[in-house]
């Protein structure tokens, strides 16, 4: 019997990296080339599952064979599988750059850990059951902690208070959940969509689930966890946090209010959302520029990148040009992922050549490795959102959105997020680039410096080629 | 019902404030596990409202209490290592 | 006799508030943490009076038991001058709306709760319906390991990692045994854990047609383990690469995990079970399960990675 392949691929994404995560357990010394090898079955499986979306369309697994309400539901649609390829190329880039490091000072235990998160995100992207989520958030948190805590003794800090905050968001999910529940006897998502209506719990249940992911997605005010832990992590981690973990919150605020929460996307919650969104582009942009430390710069870049995302409520509650509105939102979660993890990748280069972060006494390109400077100096442009970049296909999307809805506020909130990252970014950039401009000394540094490129140039593709991705995306159950 | 139902919303509200007042690291803990507990009151209270015992809410509270022990476990140690090398137990 | 019940209601109400606000803010840290492991006991109470004896069991088991042992023995790791700390009040402004947005929320939620008290519909005869297909008797177990296996195989994933996280940080830091609470304690743990043992060996068997299965079997064997342990009995656990703990911490989670998959490969979906073999792969599971459950609870109570061998670092 032929195995079906609409089952296996998802199944594969979920199983490979826990089994990976117990063989790098047991056998610690093999723990690279175990990561090697499932990181390559991972990431071939959720490309062949992108396409399989964009030329079959979108499809639900119910796991065990029991139909939700009583089982949970898996659903594989271009939301979905968008997230898992930009997980499996973040995760996989880190990954390979964190081999590339070299084993010297790391503990043992970093692949069993790191395996765990993947494991927890696939499970995370594929999950259409609120409190399967709610576990998988939970393991994604776990593991995340103790990424963060690697970066040595000044992370311990940071890492606690990441988790506090964490942990307090899951427990507010949860009691959302729990109210859900109480009501409707269902936990899957595309029951409850239709089912719920404007009522007072409802209303509820949706704004205490939203207010545990706004915490986890540290989107302003509730930013103080985000700097310090994405900044004081070692690289490769700041890359998969700032990359994935945070936007998988994003995600699921997306999914739940363009889906089941529906009903009750009111125009002045949409607005709320928007202004949180607004603040956290210019304070975090503000932040950034005030930052003496490239990484902690990197981290506020990330407040205020993500603070578009939420520009997405009210921009399609304007229900003028909506589609182009969210497809923008989802493209910059997935370029900004990309050009962000190349962004901390290279400065771990440069910190690693270097031996600092400083960036009063980083002298520009004219200095240090130029692999690592290229990468940096092309996600940086895809961050700020220049043309042909795909970062720039994002923010375009969104403007046109928002200026054919005559939403003049957004507009300008868009254009002065971009001039704000442009200045903070080009401060780092803008020192004399013909120099001591050094071929990469080492192998190794060469090689990280590589894995940064591939992931800045990921950043880059969804501007040339946006047609396919939108295919794929257009078959997002629920969406406009 | 409905008692256990105010009872646990009470206990929610109490462990709410209790994680932003209090500064001891352990306290917080504390007030954050009375606050799962009072989500898992919620949830077993309506499993006894329903028609014929609901088990899925049962079932439910079984995995959140395994998955709260775990956090929970490393939240204590990562207090203990800070109180080691930093010397401290309150954070603002 | 019903006259009673509100009584009761009212009075174990009143005590689970006094301990959980005692336990938040409680001068003393230590007094914190006991008021903390009381509220776990009553709490056990108040499941039983709700009909979940299950839960009842893992809440004092793990609640009471295991998180009550793991606080303590922090709390014996922090100052001692500062234990007597009073519970201080702060409230830095970002997290004003956090606090207050639940509060008002949930307040006009008690408002509205008065106009239409909620009547769940709850999914108690669809698993009574699906329940013989799953070929388990005890309906928490048939959500447990069929209908919701998914989550099942997430939460002994959630405590695995646990463990890993906390073997991250570092070696265990209770180096050479606890200090003894009580003379009359490890005497008394000796006699007692082959009763916990039996318990679970009960409580496993007992779960396939009642109350009680893999998840409550193996928080009290935990928790069996974490007694011996407070008693001062050497860990067996170690931390080493060779010997088969590895394997063992891990077994739960592969056996779920060969399980899921292993059946698509004959033409099932994921996680299914082919119908024959329900009931005796669920009965596989839980074993493999509970097992997994006690060891990585006491492995989540030693607080680092174990040593390979104890007697190096001073354990009897």
């Amino acid at each position: 019997m032929i195995p079906d392949l609409f089952q296996i691929g998802p199944s594969l994404l979920f199983v490979a990296p826990l089994f990976a995560a117990i063989a790098a357990f047991v056998r610690p010394r093999a723990g690279a080339g175990i990561y090697l090898v499932s990181a390559g079955l991972i990431t071939v499986a959720s490309l062949a599952l992108v396409l399989m979306v964009g030329t079959l369309g979108a499809w639900r697994m119910d796991l065990g064979g029991w139909v939700p309400p009583l089982g949970i539901g898996w659903q594989v649609d271009g939301l979905s599988v968008a997230m898992l390829l930009l997980t499996a190329l973040v995760m996989g880039g880190a990954g390979v750059y964190r081999v590339a490091e070299g084993d010297a000072g790391h503990s043992p235990l970093f692949w069993p850990l790191w395996l765990f998160l993947w494991g927890g995100l696939n499970a995370l992207f594929l999950s259409a059951d609120l409190f399967n989520l709610y576990v998988t958030l939970e393991l994604v948190s776990l593991a995340a902690v103790a990424l963060i805590a690697m970066g040595g003794r000044t992370a311990l800090v940071p890492a606690w208070r990441y988790f506090i905050a964490t942990l307090l968001g899951s427990t507010v999910f949860l009691m959302g959940v729990a109210l859900l529940y109480g009501q409707h006897g269902s936990l899957d998502m595309r029951l409850l969509q239709g089912a719920l209506g404007p009522a007072a719990i409802e209303l509820l249940a949706s704004l205490l689930i939203t207010l545990g992911l706004l915490l986890k997605g540290a989107v302003f005010p509730l930013h103080f966890w985000l700097p310090a832990a994405h900044g004081r992590a070692p690289s490769a981690v700041s890359a998969a946090l700032s990359g994935v973990v945070v936007t998988a919150a994003f995600y699921l605020m997306v999914r739940l209010w363009f889906g089941p929460f529906s009903p009750m996307l009111t125009p002045a919650l949409a607005l709320a959302l928007g202004a949180m969104g607004a603040m956290g582009i210019l304070w975090g942009g503000v932040m950034a520029l005030l930052q003496r430390r490239l990484k902690m710069l990197i981290a506020y870049s990330t407040v205020s990148q993500l603070g578009y995302v939420l520009l997405v409520f009210p921009l399609v509650a304007s229900g003028i040009l909506a589609a182009q509105a969210w497809h923008g939102a989802v493209v910059l979660i997935l370029t900004h992922g990309f050009a962000k993890a190349a962004l901390f990748l290279s400065a771990g280069v440069l910190i690693r050549s270097l031996g600092h972060d400083r960036i009063d006494r980083l002298k520009g390109p004219g200095q240090g490795p130029a692999l690592a400077w290229l990468a940096f100096a092309l996600g940086a442009v895809s961050l700020v959102g220049l043309p042909p970049s795909g970062g720039f296909m994002a923010k375009w999307w969104l403007l046109q959105s928002a200026l054919a809805a005559g939403a003049w506020h957004w507009a300008l909130v868009i254009l002065a997020g971009s001039l704000l990252t442009a200045v903070y970014l080009f401060r780092v950039l803008g020192g004399p680039t013909a120099g001591a401009m050094t071929p990469s000394s080492d192998h190794s540094t060469r090689a990280m410096g590589f894995t940064a490129l591939i992931l800045a140039l990921a950043a880059w593709i969804p501007g040339f080629v946006p047609i396919p991705l939108t295919g794929a995306l257009a078959d997002t159950w629920g969406m406009p | 019902m409905t008692f256990y139902l105010l009872l646990a919303t009470a206990l929610f509200l109490m462990a709410l404030y209790g994680v932003f007042a209090s500064r001891h690291l352990l306290r917080r803990i504390l007030a954050l596990n009375v606050m799962s507990t009072a989500v898992f009151l919620w949830l077993v209270t309506v499993a006894r409202a329903a028609p014929g015992l609901d088990p899925v809410p049962h079932a439910m509270v079984l995995t959140g209490i395994v998955v709260t022990v775990s956090t929970t476990a490393v939240a204590v140690v990562l207090v203990v290592r800070l109180r080691a090398s930093h010397r401290r137990h309150d954070l603002p | 006799m019903d006259a009673l019940v509100p009584l009761f209601d009212a009075l174990l109400g009143a005590l689970l508030l006094w301990l959980a606000w005692q336990s938040i803010f409680a001068a003393d840290l230590f007094r914190a943490v006991v008021s903390f492991m009381i509220f776990g006991l009553l709490m056990a109470l108040a499941w039983v009076r709700l009909e979940a004896p299950d839960i009842a069991l893992a809440e004092a088991a793990i609640g009471a038991g295991v998180t009550g042992a793991l606080l303590l023995s922090a709390l014996g790791r922090l100052p001692r001058e500062r234990y007597a700390e009073a519970a201080q009040h702060i409230l830095s402004h970002s997290y004003w709306l956090l606090f207050w947005a639940p509060v008002v929320l949930l307040a006009w939620f008690l408002w509205s709760l008065e106009a239409a008290p909620p009547s769940p519909p709850g999914l108690g005869e669809m698993v009574a319906i699906h329940q013989p297909a799953a070929g388990v008797d005890n309906p928490v177990t048939a959500v447990l390991l069929a209908f919701r296996a998914l989550d099942t195989l997430l939460e002994i994933g959630v405590l695995l990692l646990g463990s890993l996280a906390i073997w991250s940080l570092g070696p265990s830091p209770w180096s050479t045994g606890p200090a003894m609470p009580s003379p009359a304690l490890p005497a008394m743990a000796r006699a007692l854990f082959p009763a916990f043992v039996l318990v679970s060996v009960y409580l496993l068997w007992r779960g396939s047609h009642a109350p009680g299965g893999a998840f409550p079997a193996g928080a009290v064997m935990g928790a069996g383990g974490v007694l011996m342990l407070l008693a001062g009995a050497r860990p067996w656990l170690t931390g080493g690469e060779q010997g088969p703990w590895r394997w063992l911490l891990t077994l739960g989670l592969g056996t779920m995990l060969v399980v899921a998959s292993v059946t698509q490969f004959a033409g099932y979906v994921f996680f299914q079970y082919p119908s024959d073999w329900s009931g005796r792969l669920i009965t596989l599971l839980e074993l493999a399960a509970g097992l997994s459950i006690a060891l990585l609870l006491f492995a989540l109570y030693l607080g680092g990675q174990p040593p390979v061998r104890w007697r190096d670092r001073g354990w009897q």
